[in-house]
């Protein structure tokens, strides 16, 4: 009834200071809340990005490529240098569960991007791969042909529309989701049959084209290991094996960080809760203290014929609308908290090879909507049994200050 | 229109059972007006309180146009006070942060049987009757404490009730707004018709009235 909602946000009004001082305290709470969720679950993706290196446990390339482990992200840099593409099938190591090559061109005057704008130019196996599709964030809906090329998260065009590189139209088929890894986010992916069909195209440097684009040649393998093998017995076999190569496993020292962290995420969670069950109570307590001091005036509103679901209902409205409030404000104050975690984590996580990846838009929002929901319902619940059971008392009780 | 029988009303204190009200039979024919007279804590408010449903007795019945109050659910008693009682308290009852209007408007809107524009408008009127037509957009704090009694009677007649109580309404007010405001609920009872119960120890006011009910501990004598 908006008599009774009017009547609540008066009430709100009517005690400015301690209305101000519940919101703020909610809106502490919600921050911590929010904050926490929202890099709890970013540093979660970075971790399941960074750590996991985009699906391979380890990288092999040949012996001289060169390496950048402090990224700790197993992609194929684009190098001279090449392997044969069936290297490791021939070997039939027990230890390599799935093995996905890739060839690596880094062009320049492509015409994609702007005119210096030095591309790389992704060639994999649609079949045996692992770490390209599965960051596939949306895409036609068919499967992937020849001509069609992926977009890493850092290129925009729309699906379906065409794009030419080095003068010849591919399609786009599909946009990878945010992976925080430099190739990844600026890349342009196609299958092994597009990229050949590319090289006729692309101008030659000193006078050859990379050698990576010869058929049966690979600029390396991203690779799996099987069930139960270790990275130390993989890598023995693979050196044993395929002359010529190495194995790039990435920084050890990353599983202790790993570990760090999330002991990290388990404190933020538990301090969440602990934030979460205080600001329930403190809402609670201060509702009771409210009801108390407003019993003659609930008493008034019993006599002239207010229903106990009416009473109840005005006090719950009141207390919504402030930790709602507070829930907002607290939405707020979380998105500047992680612009300071932006200059400050972020930039450490970045320093150590992790790529930070913030979550999504769509997915930040219904955070904060739970954030504002979570608030909200603190506030119902707090307000609820001391309003429910000031209504039960008898008027007259309640006018005279009793009960 | 309104019959007690074996009305009583015992508190649990410190030193005991104590018996506010015990044992009242008390009969009141429509449209009269009566006055319940009697010393500071002799039990009349609380006699008051159990007639209008805002005190459960610990025995007895109240029957209003024989509905027996205490006999109904809680939402219908709710109903029953907002739609057959219009009461009036000895103190300023009128809720601070809603004008006047908004205040004599809410018993009405509380029951949701008239339309709000209708509401309204009888709210307003009934606050023109009472000499409050300026005051429309008022706060209580604005007006005389005088006002505010006069703009609780409004509030108490909304929903055409058919009994009016009023619990010493003018304890706190001068001998002029004592008599200006007493007018008004005589108007009500006799032009109206509402049946007009008044609990006083004003024994001056007490004589209008067509019934006085004397009350000492809890008993009427």
């Amino acid at each position: 009834m908006r008599l009774l909602a009017s009547l609540a946000l008066q009430n709100l009004g009517r005690r400015r200071a301690r209305s101000l001082l519940l919101i703020a305290a909610v809106a502490i709470g919600s921050s911590v809340v929010f904050t926490g969720a929202t890099l709890m679950r970013s540093i979660d993706d970075s971790m399941a990005v960074g750590f996991t290196r985009l699906g391979a446990d380890m990288m092999v390339v040949p012996e001289g490529a060169l390496t950048n482990i402090t990224a700790a992200l197993l992609t194929v840099e684009p190098t001279d240098l090449v392997l044969d593409a069936d290297a490791l099938d021939k070997a039939h190591l027990a230890s390599v569960g799935r093995a996905a090559p890739q060839k690596v061109v880094r062009a320049e005057h492509s015409g994609v991007g702007s005119h210096h704008d030095l591309v790389d130019l992704i060639g994999f196996d649609p079949v045996r791969d692992f770490t390209v599709q599965p960051w596939l964030k949306e895409k036609l809906n068919r499967g992937l042909r020849a001509g069609d090329v992926i977009l890493g998260a850092g290129r925009d065009a729309p699906l379906g529309s065409q794009l030419l590189i080095f003068g010849k139209p591919h399609i786009v088929y599909g946009k990878l989701g945010r992976t925080g890894v430099g190739t990844h986010e600026r890349g342009v992916f196609m299958s092994f049959e597009t990229l050949a069909a590319l090289a006729g195209s692309m101008p030659q440097q000193g006078g050859a084209r990379p050698a990576v684009l010869a058929p049966g040649k690979v600029t390396g393998f991203l690779v799996e290991l099987a069930p139960g093998a270790t990275t130390l017995q993989a890598r023995f076999a693979v050196l044993s094996a395929v002359k010529g190569a190495k194995v790039v496993t990435g920084d050890s020292s990353l599983s202790g960080i790993r570990q760090g962290l999330a002991a990290l995420l388990q404190g933020i969670l538990a301090l969440m809760i602990l934030m979460f069950a205080s600001m329930a109570v403190m809402v609670s307590v201060l509702f009771s203290a409210i009801v108390t001091e407003r019993r003659g005036e609930l008493g008034l509103l019993k006599a002239i014929g207010a229903r106990r679901s009416q009473m109840v209902g005005m006090m719950v409205a009141e207390a919504v609308i402030a930790t709602g409030v507070g829930g907002v404000l607290g939405v707020t104050l979380g998105v500047l908290v992680m612009r300071l975690y932006e200059r400050s984590l972020v930039y450490y996580l970045e320093n150590i090879g992790v790529p930070f990846v913030w979550l999504d838009l769509s997915r930040t929002v219904a955070v904060a909507a739970a954030a504002i929901v979570l608030a909200s319902a603190i506030g119902a619940l707090g307000a609820l049994y001391p309003a429910w059971r000031a209504s039960g008392r008898d008027a007259y009780d309640l006018v005279r200050g009793e009960g | 229109m309104l019959a007690c029988r074996q009305l009583s009303k015992r508190y649990l204190t410190e030193r005991g059972v104590v018996a506010a009200v015990a044992g009242i039979d008390l009969d009141v024919p429509v449209g009269r007006f009566a006055a319940i007279i009697g010393r500071s804590g002799s039990g009349k408010s609380t006699l008051m309180a159990m007639i209008g449903g805002l005190s459960r007795p610990s025995a007895g019945t109240v029957a209003v146009g024989g509905t027996d109050v205490w006999g109904l659910s809680e939402n219908a008693l709710a109903a029953f006070r907002n739609e057959k009682i219009g009461y009036v308290f000895q103190f300023a009852s009128l809720l601070p942060t809603l004008r006047l209007i908004d205040n004599v408007a809410l018993p009405a809107m509380l029951g949701g049987r008239r339309a709000s524009a209708e509401t309204y408008t009888r709210a307003a009127g009934l606050l023109e009757r009472m000499g409050l037509g300026g005051y429309l957009e008022a706060y209580p704090s604005e007006i005389s404490a005088g006002e505010q009694r006069r703009a609780a009677i409004a509030r108490a007649l909304i929903n055409d009730p058919a009994l009016l109580l009023a619990d010493e309404p003018t304890s706190d007010l001068d001998e002029q707004t004592e008599i200006e405001i007493m007018d008004e609920l005589l108007a009500v009872n006799r032009e109206i018709g509402t049946t007009l119960i008044l609990v006083t120890h004003n024994l001056a006011l007490a004589e209008q009235a067509e019934q006085i009910v004397h009350i000492a501990n809890g008993a009427i004598v």
